[in-house]
């Protein structure tokens, strides 16, 4: 398993796609500087209102389609070059390859939070924030955004080893990315649609509650693992039983 | 009896209703060079493809290294290096790099990428990004591949598929070298006769999904009956000489020819027409060629050379 994602990670490096992962920490940065949130009534919680604004782009964009981006390019260069036969030929199993790639972009989608977490404290010395990091609020939305990953990942995962194209998957991605603007907002639709759940728990809830940033935090943590554990296990028997 | 290091018994695979394998009993025995034959689509790949365990077999069971590829699958992948159909790289990475990733999964030691380089002549170009390659570089580097991890069997598809004859020729005496040098048993398809009767010691022909020969070449060779053609002046004449003492020849396109004559019979045609005052010009053995054979066994289908 280690060889297995020490192999994965190698061909990942070489490539430059990991270079995206810098991508939505860097715009969330500029939206975040250009903010204004000098209004009296911010006063002494900058830090979570900036949070809140640079986590809408984020949240609600990026995060998915990063998702989907690399979980079809840790499954496109197997596909282009004829990379699966050689690999399910090794002495590996088959559900570890695919739960290394897994990891793999668990690994990338974590990076990018924790640039993201690197954009706000630059913004909060850059500002001069008050000096007292709320790290908690912090924290739970950098790690709940990443977590609201895994459901979504499983499903672009399965989809992409699925596909040999690198094209659908992400089209169908972007497909159900756009309506976000819109499900965040829905009490009904918005906890049970997989992209819009990275928004959803990564949203500081100090500010405005609305739509769906009202349901339950526990609601929540059971409608994404239960999703993770479904589209996982979905596209880990598919992967077992296909035929190369 | 030398020891199996395949063994299939019933193997079959069923795509819808069809069966492009069908209860093949293929027996590949250590140390040879296996020629495994067949016109396109006559389930080669598909074959290989289930041996690699790339694809389940719909019905009975494969051996390898005397494991149950359902239970000891890794084992048995662990001493097979393969080729199937197309090389399979990866273009971002460069040759080196390719092989480095495959390398972490097989725990070899990093010297033998430089050894296994060297053996397919790539150590020039190790450091260029596989992209650039052409098909006969790429083709080495799966043959590099697949070496790398010491196999004991090395199964390769069509490898010589989209080489120049050089390339062809390249490959033939790499594959050739192997079980010499390494004690290698190989495993090769082909759709080229010529390709299998030039380096391989055991030959199977599939066709339709069924094993239809499988023995030592030179068993292949013997079928290959002769019969002896005679060219003599007046031929229409000559051939009813003969039938009217009692011998039945073929008379074809002015010549007449003897099929599975003996030394004697023939030597009694021979006689018989030069006391009848013929003029024998030629008398000649015509062996059919591996070529007739191969058709003849095939059923003359498929797309042949």
């Amino acid at each position: 398993m280690a060889a297995l994602f020490k192999s994965e990670f190698y061909k990942l490096r070489k490539s430059s796609i990991w270079l995206l992962i810098f991508v939505s920490p860097l715009l969330s940065f500029f939206i975040g500087l250009l903010e204004s949130n000098e209004v009296p009534q911010y006063e002494g919680v900058q830090w979570v209102t900036s949070l809140g604004m640079m986590t809408i782009g984020h949240a609600i964009l990026f995060l998915p389609l990063l998702t989907g981006v690399f979980a079809s390019f840790v499954c496109r260069y197997e596909h282009a070059g004829g990379g699966w036969k050689q690999l399910l030929t090794m002495p590996v199993h088959r559900g570890n390859i695919y739960i290394a790639k897994m990891l793999l972009v668990a690994l990338l989608i974590g990076l990018t939070q924790l640039l993201f977490v690197v954009a706000l404290l630059v913004i909060g010395w850059i500002k001069g924030f008050p000096g007292d990091i709320p790290w908690d609020v912090i924290g739970s939305s950098i790690a709940g955004g990443w977590l609201a990953c895994m459901p979504l990942l499983a499903l672009q995962l399965f989809v992409s080893v699925a596909w040999s194209s690198f094209a659908a998957p992400l089209a169908i991605n972007v497909i159900f990315t756009i309506p976000n603007i819109l499900i965040i907002n829905s009490e009904r639709f918005g906890p049970y649609y997989p992209w819009a759940q990275p928004f959803l728990l990564m949203m500081p809830d100090s500010s405005e509650s609305f739509g769906a940033l009202n349901t339950s935090a526990t609601t929540l943590f059971i409608v994404i693992i239960g999703g993770f554990v479904v589209f996982f296990l979905a596209g880990l028997f598919y992967f077992k039983r296909k035929e190369i | 009896m030398s020891e199996l290091i395949i063994e299939t018994k019933n193997l079959t695979k069923k795509f819808g209703a069809t069966r492009v394998v069908n209860h093949v009993d293929m027996q590949v025995k250590k140390g040879e060079i296996y020629g495994f034959l067949g016109p396109n689509g006559a389930g080669k790949t598909t074959t290989i493809r289930m041996l690699l365990g790339l694809a389940r077999p719909s019905k009975g069971s494969i051996h390898m290294f005397g494991k149950d590829i359902r239970k000891e699958k890794l084992a048995i992948l662990r001493k097979v290096g393969s080729l199937v159909e197309y090389p399979s790289y990866y273009g971002h990475l460069t040759a080196r790099e390719n092989l480095e990733a495959v390398r972490v999964l097989l725990d070899v030691p990093k010297s033998r990428i430089d050894e296994v380089l060297s053996i397919v002549r790539l150590t020039k170009d190790a450091k260029r990004p596989v992209k650039g390659f052409s098909l006969g570089m790429k083709q080495r580097l799966g043959i590099a591949t697949a070496l790398l991890g010491n196999p004991e069997l090395l199964i390769l598809d069509e490898p010589t598929n989209g080489l120049d004859p050089s390339g062809i020729l390249e490959m033939r005496e790499l594959i050739k070298s192997m079980p010499k040098e390494h004690g290698i048993t190989i495993v090769v398809s082909s759709h080229l006769l010529s390709e299998i009767d030039q380096m391989a010691t055991q030959v199977g022909i599939i066709t339709k999904g069924r094993i239809i020969f499988q023995d030592s070449i030179h068993k292949l060779r013997e079928q290959a009956s002769s019969s002896i053609k005679l060219t003599v002046n007046d031929v229409e004449a000559a051939w009813k000489t003969l039938l009217s003492n009692g011998f039945t020849t073929d008379l074809v396109q002015n010549n007449i020819y003897i099929d599975n004559g003996t030394d004697d019979h023939v030597a009694a045609i021979v006689k018989s027409l030069v006391e009848h005052d013929f003029s024998i010009y030629r008398v000649e053995e015509q062996k059919k060629s591996l070529e007739e054979i191969f058709l003849e066994l095939t059923g003359k289908e498929g797309g042949l050379l």
